[in-house]
């Protein structure tokens, strides 16, 4: 089969320039907080191998895009940057500075079944909050995704919080296997009412207990939870009274009214272990972006240390952001032989007074009209040589 | 109050779910479905009804362009949507079955399956680990078996009234279907407390 001239990798998009330039203003305005908010940026290799990081980074197999290399080792191109981040903060180099916070900004890449569909290459911006293991810690990073979408200008922004051990140990409390939690679990992440309610059917909650394992996906707040925790279990207890503080945090924070409690909530990415989120906004479709501990993953690097963090997805932030963007002034200078110096002269001027300006050759140019709409401001280099 | 879009199915499904959402006690205008207009509006609840293909409604939905929609299971397993299934509203109950010429077997090597579903079909077959050709038709499928293009048909069943005039038999239900009431998960979040008082007010309705 033929490859038509215009096509691209299935997923691949090219930016054009209106984009990148929105990009570029988001990539500064989100940067500027994560790096006022104490956090290093740093860059991680767009290739790395499908042992390590492949395997750890819960992205499942197929949206991963293998290739060899000279020696016949699998590669993948990066799927997410979380784990390329665990990895280099347990590297001797850096596991001496805990607790460290990293951020970054790039590229990720995951495969996309369907044609004509989702980007299979987007950039996500985010933080890693590595060896703390405090509450203060989730609340830092919330809080501070909760920033950069003010910042943007984000509408009616809103974030769901969970907890993956807490809602483990009540859903053992209701006398279910791993692996029927684990089903569970997967309706939760889709939101399966109707399959809760199947399956709750087929196991084994005593009947009297029932009515409260349906209600589990309907809780928004804390004081909801209370429902499920059962006193007498110790780590339950402990778990419910950080939620608790984390409430009062984030609402100090001026979180508040932003923020949905709902025990249900899961991720599908495996290696988070405790406080799971996930943030939302008017105008895109899809979550922005998530995040959550993930403790197991720093062990996987041999480090017993907390982690938390979130990654923002950049593509829908730019679907998000409200079309504003009033026209930037851009002035065009025409020139021919005879005024080549004097609209030289003039262009530097006008950039070194901070104005953007295109030079053009003017017989160069095929169609002048249509050309010349382009720019908010033309200056002819006759008019140059008069002045 | 949060407007609300609305993505329905046309034609019998649309009926039905009206039925439920105005014994629900909701405000709708008396002749939502009569115009060929696409849009519709119900001003008295802010909601906003788009009339769709069936198979359509789960993608407006997934896409956020509807916040909630009905849709049957059989679109929702043919096509795997990012969106909430909140709850099953009952309506238009059929299922999805396995159906050929009486008393055939299937060919032995690769025998060829026509139908509507060929997500469903292909898996189905292959959870039984069963090798087939799926041939993806857009309408008629009971017509295949007849002249030979396929062993068996995956197809709705409703009454079997149309299997049986045209001579077929079924042979093995894959599930059951009904209509269910989906959200986008977005919407779901941004507009939750209408949503789940919409899920409540249904629920109480499907109960009875």
């Amino acid at each position: 089969m033929t490859i038509e001239m215009f096509e691209k990798p299935l997923g691949m998009r090219d930016d054009f320039p209106l984009i990148t330039k929105q990009k570029a203003v988001l990539r500064k305005q989100g940067t500027e907080l994560i790096e006022r908010a104490g956090y290093e940026l740093l860059q991680t290799p767009t290739l790395e191998y499908y042992e390590t990081i492949g395997k750890i980074s819960a992205i499942s197999d197929d949206a991963l895009f293998k290739l060899l290399d000279s020696q016949g080792k699998t590669l993948v191109l990066r799927p997410d940057m979380t784990s390329p981040i665990a990895r280099v903060a347990a590297s001797k180099l850096l596991r001496e500075k805990m607790p460290i916070r990293l951020g970054y900004y790039s590229n990720v890449f995951r495969a996309q079944k369907r044609e004509g569909g989702r980007p299979a290459e987007f950039e996500q911006m985010g933080v890693e909050l590595i060896g703390d293991d405090s509450l203060y810690a989730d609340a830092e990073v919330i809080s501070l995704a909760w920033d950069i979408l003010k910042e943007l200008g984000i509408g009616s922004a809103r974030i769901v919080i969970g907890h993956t051990r807490l809602l483990g140990l009540i859903l053992a409390d209701f006398g279910l296997d791993a692996e029927q939690s684990g089903k569970v679990r997967e309706l939760f992440v889709a939101k399966n009412g109707v399959g809760v309610e199947q399956l709750a059917e087929e196991l084994p909650i005593p009947e009297g207990k029932l009515a409260s394992f349906l209600k589990l996906m309907q809780a928004t707040t804390v004081a909801d939870w209370k429902l499920w925790i059962n006193e007498e279990n110790e780590e339950q207890r402990e778990l419910y009274r950080d939620m608790e503080r984390l409430e009062e945090l984030l609402g100090r924070n001026g979180l508040g009214d932003a923020i949905t409690f709902d025990i249900s909530f899961s991720s599908h990415m495996t290696y988070y272990t405790g406080l799971v989120f996930e943030f939302y906004g008017a105008g895109s479709g899809f979550p922005l972006g998530s995040g959550g501990r993930y403790d197991g993953l720093m062990e996987q690097f041999g480090l017993q240390v907390g982690a938390t963090g979130f990654g923002l997805r950049v593509d829908r932030l730019l679907e998000s952001i409200s079309a504003k963007e009033a026209e930037e002034p851009h002035t065009l200078i025409l020139f021919d032989e005879h005024s080549e110096q004097d609209a030289f002269d003039k262009a530097q001027q006008l950039r070194a007074s901070g104005k953007r300006v295109t030079m053009q050759y003017a017989p160069a140019v095929k169609a002048l009209e249509p050309f010349t709409a382009l720019f908010t401001e033309v200056i002819r280099g006759e008019e140059l040589q008069n002045g | 109050m949060d407007e609300l879009t609305i993505a329905m199915p046309k034609g019998r499904i649309f009926e039905e779910a009206y039925e439920l959402l105005v014994g629900a006690g909701y405000d709708l205008p008396k002749e939502l479905d009569d115009s060929r207009k696409l849009i519709v509006e119900a001003p008295n609840e802010k909601f906003r009804f788009i009339l769709a293909k069936p198979m359509d409604v789960p993608t407006y939905v997934e896409h956020g362009v509807a916040d909630i929609g009905i849709a049957g299971k059989d679109v929702l397993l043919e096509h795997d949507r990012d969106v909430h299934e909140l709850l099953d509203l009952g309506i238009s109950a059929c299922y999805i079955a396995t159906a050929g010429l009486p008393d055939t077997e299937m060919d032995e090597v690769t025998p060829r399956i026509a139908t509507k579903y060929p997500a469903v079909a292909s898996h189905y077959y292959r959870s039984k680990g069963e090798q087939v050709e799926i041939i993806e038709l857009n309408g008629s499928i009971e017509l295949a078996p007849l002249i030979g293009l396929s062993d068996r048909i995956v197809d709705i069943v409703s009454t079997g009234r149309t299997l049986k005039d045209n001579g077929l038999v079924e042979y093995e239900k894959i599930a059951d279907i009904t209509s269910r009431l989906i959200a986008n998960p977005v919407s779901y979040r941004l507009k939750q407390r209408r949503i789940t008082e919409m899920v409540d007010k249904l629920r109480e309705q499907v109960g009875r």
